[in-house]
């Protein structure tokens, strides 16, 4: 799900990049933020971030005693995208292997649906490996399946999630190309 | 959210944080992050820079997966749902998947059944008619 989040930083503008111009200073208040915000990446609790939308407000700078840095709280507004147990989605098939298939959605890539979560699917080898249904539904590189979210991981190196996906359920499953 | 364990999104248990939370549809974030991607060209002498990849990667999918590209559409959407008594979150899923019948409107969204709400087929046949009489003019 993205989510529109409102979050109060602090950013650090290093002594040598203060200028007496108002506006220089927030503008590089403004690319500080900016930068810091891309950077950061993902959080646990939030997801991962994708862009500040609003600028709410730039408290008052405080200088740090060492560095001579300025630090200015800002509070702005950016969206996040997280995924929830029990959330339904759309994603991208972009591998398949001999025990699942690895999907993409959003800014996440590592989305494991293993074959043990979609019981009614046989893995059929070949140059382009797919999994096939009874019924001729077919899994393949690219195609678009529904699924629901059955678990997340936070990895705090990377700085990633990684989630567990199933098709068991009704109305899940590869969504034919034509509806998209 | 007292403990990671209790998430169930179906349930409609994400935590307080989330559930006050404003979600966004597909089609509003790329709607947003368009206009974003166009004002970081303008405003900064890298942009590429402040162009993460989680950006590019979020704006390519939103772009795919959006069902209402118009943001006329993409307004009205929100409003069609917004009469529906749905949280934040319910209303997002519905708007994102577009179920076609009351059955699989229940299987994306199990919450708008529970006990409490007033949700009646009826009703639920309504909004997705709704909903997709934009589709078609849009």
């Amino acid at each position: 799900m993205f989510l529109k989040v409102q979050l109060p930083w602090n950013v650090i503008i290093p002594a040598e990049n203060l200028d007496a111009k108002g506006l220089m200073l927030q503008r590089s208040i403004i690319i500080r933020l900016l930068d810091d915000f891309s950077s950061k990446k993902a959080t646990k609790d939030l997801g991962y971030f994708l862009a500040v939308t609003t600028l709410e407000s730039i408290g008052e700078g405080k200088v740090r005693q060492h560095s001579g840095d300025v630090l200015f709280p800002v509070v702005f507004s950016c969206l996040t995208f997280k995924l929830f147990r029990g959330e339904v989605l759309e994603g991208v098939v972009h591998k398949i292997l001999k025990h699942g298939v690895i999907l993409r959605c959003g800014p996440i890539e590592n989305i494991y649906l293993s074959c043990q979560k979609m019981p009614d699917y046989r893995y059929m080898p070949g140059e382009n490996p797919v999994f096939m249904s009874e019924k001729q539904s077919k899994i393949e590189k690219e195609v678009v399946v529904r699924f629901m979210v059955i678990g997340t991981k936070w990895l705090e190196a990377e700085r990633e999630f990684q989630a567990l996906v199933s098709l068991e359920g009704d109305f899940l499953g590869p969504v034919s190309s034509s509806m998209m | 959210m007292s403990g990671e364990e209790e998430e169930n999104a179906a349930e409609l248990k994400i935590g307080d944080e989330f559930l006050k939370a404003k979600c966004l549809m597909n089609c509003e974030v790329a709607l947003i992050l368009d206009h974003k991607y166009e004002q970081l060209q303008q405003m900064s002498e890298d942009p590429m820079n402040q162009i993460s990849q989680v950006f590019e990667k979020s704006l390519q999918y939103v772009k795919r997966f959006s069902r209402y590209k118009n943001p006329d559409a993409v307004r009205q959407v929100r409003e069609i749902l917004s009469r529906h008594q749905l949280a934040e979150f319910e209303l997002c899923v519905l708007g994102n998947l577009c179920p076609e019948t009351v059955e699989e409107a229940i299987a994306m969204v199990p919450s708008i059944k529970t006990k409490g709400r007033t949700h009646d087929d009826e009703a639920i046949e309504k909004m997705l008619n709704d909903l997709s009489l934009i589709k078609k003019f849009e």
